[in-house]
């Protein structure tokens, strides 16, 4: 590992590949480039959780930290690593500070492995519109989270009228155990040796404020072509659901025509599916963490068509589908539009403005 | 060229506007949650009940029951599942239970997790009997039928035999007398009922060809699973992948470039406890018959027409059926054993000194073996096949050499350490694979030296990838019988094994050194065509 002070992009670039050289064989057989854009208070997460994704997906690894846009002077701190504390590939984190904050793909472009995907991802909140940040951009995979928000309906609704096909969401990952469970509920349903059953609509139950459970919601419509709404869940009650999971998900109901609906809920880190006239049955609803949700993303590096439907009909947006694969960067300077942001970069506005 | 990769040859645009009617058409019927653009979804058995005969046994406790454990951790187990044990043990499904307990919890890949074990130690069920007992089996036909009400299975149950082959045929007629194996037409009964077959199948293509008739007429062809737990490598998967996926391997991948193909499957370890089954078995019928003659047909084999179980196993079949045997066997089919020799700095006894083996046994340990292939693609290239115990170092591996380059501009001196080129195929360990070619050496002088370009799993990333157990039995359950040899492939297996046993019978192997790499007759062997064994 080695630690460069106050340096050059082209410094980390030289450090890197003379990691590389000097490092044991673990660098071979890259499969993409994984940038993480993390505040200074998500990097200890950030990092935990892209270890265990570099674990399972062989990936260099590029941590941009953005401190103090306000910095007057604009600053370049790295640390460069193979197989080391982050995980068994390459790595390299970034400081940033200063204006060069702004322009942080500068950095990054000469980083970027040759010729294989880049998956960006944001462990806190991730801009309004990707295309603002440049390390959204440069990427073909732009990984956000919905639940880090305070209102993560709302965050959702940012994502769909932002969505471009390579879009994704930690909130749709987590769900994808209950959507298995789901889906092999209908498959069971049938009577042995009858035609399989038809669905004909259903209800998720879990909190209402859930990302999670509104993407639930939103898959079930689009698989099914009926609006399945998410209704608060009641602890009390297990056929209402009972305790939601942390994604916020509590259960679930499927209508079948001609038969008795069948009830899914959380209990105790598993599925339990009940239903009249038969056993209750149970499987394991795998409770994953950040690092897990990120393998998962990392397995498939095109766009998500499944994620947009449930997208759509989660936010009753039209035409996600036909928009445009590839963003252009929108150039926001928050200096120079500071009565369009937020407070903190009003401040950096000021900074900025008695600087020129 | 494959048709798809013709289509997309004529534009980005077009073969996804093409792909995708395809895609939605797969879609499992009935069940509008499944769509094959949702490649998040795992697959996921239906309803089933999992019957293991022999639970307490070796294999059972070291490999399937934490296989059932990490299936069931990582949620790929249907919910409504049943593991139902079958020994003679006085046992009650407590007992069952803890021994389960202990396997999973200490073999399990996964991390262990209490709450998953309580729902699945829930579904356990455990019957005492022996394999001649009517009543035990009637036992465990009534237990099936109650389970059907009580667990929800709907009928669906896998019978797993982990039990000497000897035992086979009565197991498999008491299935019959119960109706437990009735399953003519899934159509009409609504159920499966499968049965999983370990290796070996037979000892010889008759007593394998009455085997596969006694399994065939008591499940149907189709619900035979014959595990080679080889197949479920991920390295070996990605054979096909390396091979069919690319465009660039296939162009040499024949005689035209190849020069001659060497299989190794090298094992550190003796024998074992295993000593009465391996004294009558050797080392041709245990691994090379099965897991040699798989991997050489997956090296050797024509693309399949799709990767469809009927298409690959078409393909095996084909190949398996053209190999052939060397005209002198007696230089081109060696056999050894190994002695007393030191072996990672331990002292390890000769084959004849271990426990339970008689002294004048003249099974062996170690075989070199030379195959042709008799088709267009592998006429000439010879394949030499060698597996063996107590060898230096535990490494199974596809070593593909090529020809050497007709002419090379520069002189011999420059080309002095310039080996010929190798693509080697790991399959374990350090799964992986690399490619050996020549390359300048810096300095002021033309002088080209061999140098390996690395592609590895490695054990870093290796970490997701599930036991080859793990995945064939989630195989068994949902019905993919793509990583299973037919009973053909078996039949055709034994007939290149068959008559190098009938060569080899009454003959003494030759010897070898534990920790040596084979006796100096299969290096002489090489040596005579003007080759060497590559070092794995």
């Amino acid at each position: 590992m080695s630690t460069l002070w106050d340096t050059t992009g082209t410094e980390v670039v030289k450090a890197l590949g003379a990691a590389r050289r000097n490092g044991a064989a673990v660098t071979s057989g890259l499969a993409l480039t994984f940038v993480v854009v993390a505040e200074e208070r998500h990097v200890e997460m950030a990092e935990a959780a892209a270890t265990t994704a570099a674990a399972m997906h062989p990936c260099r690894l590029v941590m941009v930290v953005r401190r103090e846009n306000t910095a007057p002077t604009p600053r370049l701190d790295a640390e460069v690593s193979v197989g080391g504390r982050l995980g068994p590939g390459e790595a390299v984190q970034l400081r940033m500070y200063g204006r060069l904050a702004l322009h942080a793909e500068s950095v990054v472009l000469p980083l970027l492995a040759p010729d294989v995907p880049v998956v960006t991802w944001w462990p806190g909140k991730a801009p309004d519109r990707l295309g603002t940040d440049g390390l959204g951009v440069l990427a073909e995979r732009r990984v956000t989270d919905c639940a880090v928000h305070d209102n993560a309906l709302d965050a959702l609704r940012t994502r769909a009228s932002d969505y471009a096909p390579g879009d994704t969401d930690l909130a749709w990952t987590r769900i994808t155990s209950w959507r298995s469970m789901l889906a092999a509920a209908v498959d069971s349903a049938g009577d042995p040796g009858r035609a399989s059953v038809t669905v004909t609509g259903g209800r998720v139950y879990g909190r209402p404020d859930s990302a999670s459970a509104a993407l639930l919601a939103g898959w079930l419509s689009s698989r099914l072509y009926t609006s399945v709404k998410v209704v608060e869940s009641d602890p009390k009650a297990p056929e209402k659901g009972g305790l939601p999971d942390p994604g916020g998900v509590s259960g679930a109901r499927l209508d079948l025509a001609g038969a008795d609906p069948i009830y899914i809920h959380h209990r105790e880190g598993a599925g339990v599916v009940t239903r009249s006239g038969r056993p209750d049955s149970s499987a394991a609803l795998t409770e994953r963490d950040i690092g897990e949700l990120l393998g998962e993303e990392l397995r498939r590096l095109d766009a998500d068509e499944s994620y947009c439907a449930a997208l759509a009909a989660a936010t009753n947006s039209r035409g996600l589908s036909r928009r445009p694969g590839t963003r252009s960067l929108i150039w926001e300077d928050p200096a120079a539009a500071p009565d369009k942001r937020g407070e903190d970069v009003t401040v950096a506005g000021k900074v900025q403005g008695s600087r020129r | 060229m494959s048709a798809e990769v013709r289509e997309s040859a004529q534009g980005f645009v077009r073969e996804s506007a093409q792909r995708k009617p395809a895609r939605t058409q797969q879609r499992r019927p009935g069940n509008p949650l499944r769509d094959n653009a949702d490649r998040r979804l795992p697959r996921i058995p239906p309803p089933c009940a999992l019957v293991v005969f022999g639970i307490t046994g070796d294999l059972a406790q070291k490999k399937l029951l934490p296989a059932v454990y990490d299936l069931a951790n990582r949620g790929l187990l249907p919910t409504n599942f049943v593991l139902l044990g079958f020994a003679r043990r006085d046992w009650g499904d407590g007992e069952f239970i803890e021994l389960a307990h202990k396997a999973a919890k200490e073999h399990a890949r996964t991390p262990w997790r209490e709450d998953v074990w309580k729902r699945l130690a829930a579904s356990c069920k455990f019957v005492p009997g022996a394999f001649d007992d009517d009543d035990a089996f009637d036992t465990l036909a009534e237990t099936l039928l109650d389970l059907e009400e009580s667990h929800g299975v709907a009928g669906n149950a896998a019978f797993y035999l982990s039990i000497p082959p000897d035992s086979f045929p009565i197991v498999l007629k008491q299935m019959q007398r119960t109706g437990m194996s009735d399953n003519i037409d899934d159509s009409i009964t609504g159920y499966w009922r499968r049965v999983v077959v370990e290796k070996p199948f037979g000892h010889d293509l008759l007593s394998s060809r009455e085997l596969n008739e006694l399994v065939d007429s008591v499940f149907t062809a189709q619900d035979v699973f014959r595990i080679d737990h080889y197949l479920g490598k991920e390295t070996v998967q990605n054979l096909l992948a390396l091979r069919f996926a690319n465009t660039l391997f296939e162009p040499v991948w024949n005689s035209h470039h190849v020069d001659s193909v060497q299989i190794t499957m090298a094992e550190d370890v003796g024998i074992g406890s295993r000593a009465n089954f391996y004294d009558a078995t050797g080392t041709a019928r245990d691994v090379v018959q099965n897991h040699i003659l798989q991997l050489l047909a997956l090296t050797a084999m024509e693309e399949p027409v799709e990767y469809t179980p009927d298409a690959i196993r078409t393909e095996k079949l084909k190949v398996l059926r053209a190999i052939s045997l060397p005209d002198d066997l007696s230089r081109y089919a060696i056999r050894g054993q190994y002695t007393q020799g030191w072996l990672a700095g331990q002292r390890v006894p000769g084959y004849v000194q271990e426990d339970k083996v008689p002294d004048d046994s003249k099974t062996e340990t170690y075989v070199a073996l030379r195959l042709g292939v008799q088709t267009r693609r592998w006429a000439g290239v010879p394949f030499y096949l060698r597996a063996g115990k107590r060898l230096p170092r535990r490494v199974t591996e596809i070593a593909l050499t090529f020809r050497r380059a007709p002419h090379v501009p520069f002189t011999a001196s420059d080309t002095e350490s310039l080996g010929q080129n190798q693509l080697v195929v790991r399959v374990q360990p350090d799964e992986g694979v690399t490619l050996k070619f020549g390359s300048k050496v810096p300095g002021t002088v033309m002088e080209v030296r061999d140098v390996a370009m690395d592609f590895l799993y490695g054990t870093a990333f290796t970490e997701a990838s599930p036991e080859a157990y793990e995945r064939l039995l989630l195989d068994v359950l949902i019905g993919d019988a793509t990583l299973f040899p037919r009973h053909k492939e078996v039949e055709a297996s034994w007939a290149v094994i068959d008559p190098l046993e009938e060569f080899w019978a009454g003959q003494q192997p030759a010897h070898y050194r534990a920790g040596e790499w084979g006796p100096v007759e299969a290096d002489q062997m090489l040596a005579s065509d003007g080759r060497i064994w590559r070092r794995p």
